[in-house]
């Protein structure tokens, strides 16, 4: 666990629909944060399953808490033990793969989720690292170290000099004080990925502005949400 | 507000340092590290209070079944059996409810992980029954229970400190055995409001559970989880009878996590949650793997 000093929700908690925290919430929590960085309509979605998920999804519904997350139902919701209805009427067609094999970097829990939609996509690597926790290590090729626990706001940025600067700046004047950032690009004078961690709540206005700083090619908050 | 502390030890200092007694303490403490006010805490600790309430009376009274079949009915079984062994109405309700809420969970309903999914009727099972048999006249909402749920959490963050919380990392002795010594804990604070006894107890409940293998059943918390806390609620009764009795543990609870920790890490992996080992690999647990993969 982290080096923050547990809390006596970190124990009475989470609030869950079962059976595990780690193989059905922390799924639906991975898919919740992929569907708010896609942030528009999806119309197609493939997850591939991995290592301990690839052998234990179906006993542990964890098909129904992605599709549920995917659908913006929190693992909290008991909406979720019917996702796949829901999500059938929505004619949301979902796509599900175990892969036993797994590169050997990979968290023993991971799921890889692939989403389409609008003419945009979006691929991104969670690992659920137990009790609900989860962590998305990479969106669209990016490193990243996204936990959901703190609202986030991610920029994709041509690697230029003073992206950095005019986001902090921007974040700053609209009151929202940073926690953590980290700016990850595939190579030199590629385009970049920068995760920003806040502490406050994000105003529309905010990503407004980072949007329109030089060399910011787009900008989406992610919202906390804790269970 | 010093809110940091690594052994029950440091904790009961701090609480002795705070005037406080021990639930009050942590629940001025998580006000102080999460910045809500300990009015909101309060309130936050009576809803999941609420939502376990809710588990319970479901696994009572709806014939539920897991999505692998291995799992539902049998708390139902339970608080229905004609002629128990023991008759004693909170030790029957106790093993009913626990089944009862963990069974909810096995079957995809709405819980609160205490302090995991797999372990999560121990808690709640021990101290509904207590409330139930003992402590009628109060409602749900009551300040009592409200500091029993505390004191449990109390000392799960101390074994989470200081070991692990996690069948992965520890096998089942950190899930379901240190479920059982919160509910010990928590137990002994509703008899004795005093928080070294709390501890006492809670150390009592965790020696009995050191090196249970975590083997479950095609890798789902179904077997031999939900019955196990059935059996993790009796043994936080004994523990805490004990306590009751002036009996003392021998070892202290700390070096009683330290030894949990110690033998969590030399454990093999076969019997860290992998289903690879143990009931997961019996002819019975074999077939049942395959039929679900």
């Amino acid at each position: 666990m982290a080096d923050r000093p547990l809390t006596i929700f970190d124990m009475f908690g989470p609030v869950m629909i079962g059976p595990s925290s780690s193989h059905t919430a922390g799924i639906a929590r991975i898919a919740f944060l992929a569907r708010s960085i896609f942030d528009g309509e999806i119309s197609a979605a493939k997850a591939t399953f991995y290592g301990s998920l690839a052998r234990t999804w179906k006993g542990h519904g964890s098909d129904k808490a992605l599709v549920a997350g995917l659908l913006g139902i929190y693992p909290d919701d008991e909406r979720l033990g019917f996702s796949l209805e829901i999500a059938r009427r929505m004619n949301l067609n979902v796509e599900i793969i175990s892969e036993y094999r797994m590169p050997g970097r990979y968290h023993p829990n991971t799921v890889v989720i692939e989403l389409s939609g609008g003419g945009r996509t979006l691929r991104v690597r969670g690992a659920s690292v137990g009790g609900g926790s989860v962590l998305l290590q990479s969106i669209n090729g990016f490193d990243a170290d996204l936990t959901g626990e703190l609202d986030a706001v991610l920029v994709l940025h041509h690697d230029e000099i003073g992206v950095l600067a005019g986001v902090t700046a921007a974040l700053a004047g609209h009151g929202v004080n940073i926690a953590c950032a980290a700016s990850h690009r595939r190579e030199k004078g590629d385009e970049a990925l920068l995760v920003v961690e806040v502490d406050d709540h994000v105003p529309s206005a905010a990503i407004a502005a980072v949007e329109r700083i030089r060399g910011v090619i787009s900008a989406v908050h992610v919202p906390a949400r804790s269970c | 507000m010093n809110t940091r502390f690594s052994s029950a030890a440091e904790l009961l200092a701090l609480v002795a340092e705070s005037g406080l007694h021990l639930p009050a303490f942590m629940l001025e403490r998580d006000s102080f590290l999460t910045g809500k006010s300990v009015a909101e805490t309060h309130e936050e600790l009576f809803r999941r209070m609420a939502i376990t309430r809710q588990s319970l009376q479901r696994g009572l009274s709806e014939r539920q079944s897991s999505f692998s079949g291995m799992t539902g009915g049998n708390a139902i079984l339970a608080s229905a059996s004609a002629d128990p062994p023991v008759r004693d109405g909170f030790f029957n309700k106790a093993v009913a409810y626990s089944l009862a809420v963990n069974e909810v969970s096995a079957c995809g309903g709405k819980v609160v992980a205490f302090p995991t999914g797999g372990s999560c009727g121990i808690v709640p099972g021990v101290l509904w029954a207590w409330h139930d048999e003992r402590e009628t006249g109060e409602p749900f909402r009551s300040d009592r229970m409200a500091e029993a749920f505390l004191c449990a959490s109390a000392v799960g963050i101390v074994i989470a400190t200081k070991a692990t919380l996690s069948g992965a990392a520890g096998g089942c002795q950190a899930e379901c055995g240190a479920a059982s010594a919160m509910a010990a804990g928590a137990l002994s604070w509703l008899m004795r409001r005093d928080a070294g006894s709390v501890f006492n107890a809670a150390a009592l409940a965790l020696k009995n559970s050191l090196g249970l293998a975590c083997d479950p059943v095609a890798g789902l918390v179904e077997v031999p989880c939900v019955k196990r806390n059935a059996f993790m609620a009796v043994a936080a009764i004994t523990a805490a009878s004990l306590d009751a009795a002036g009996i003392r543990s021998y070892i202290p609870f700390d070096e009683v996590v330290e030894a949990m920790r110690s033998i969590g890490e030399s454990m093999p992996s076969s019997l860290r949650e992998s289903a690879e080992g143990g009931l997961a690999m019996t002819p019975t647990g074999k077939t049942c793997a395959d039929r679900v993969r």
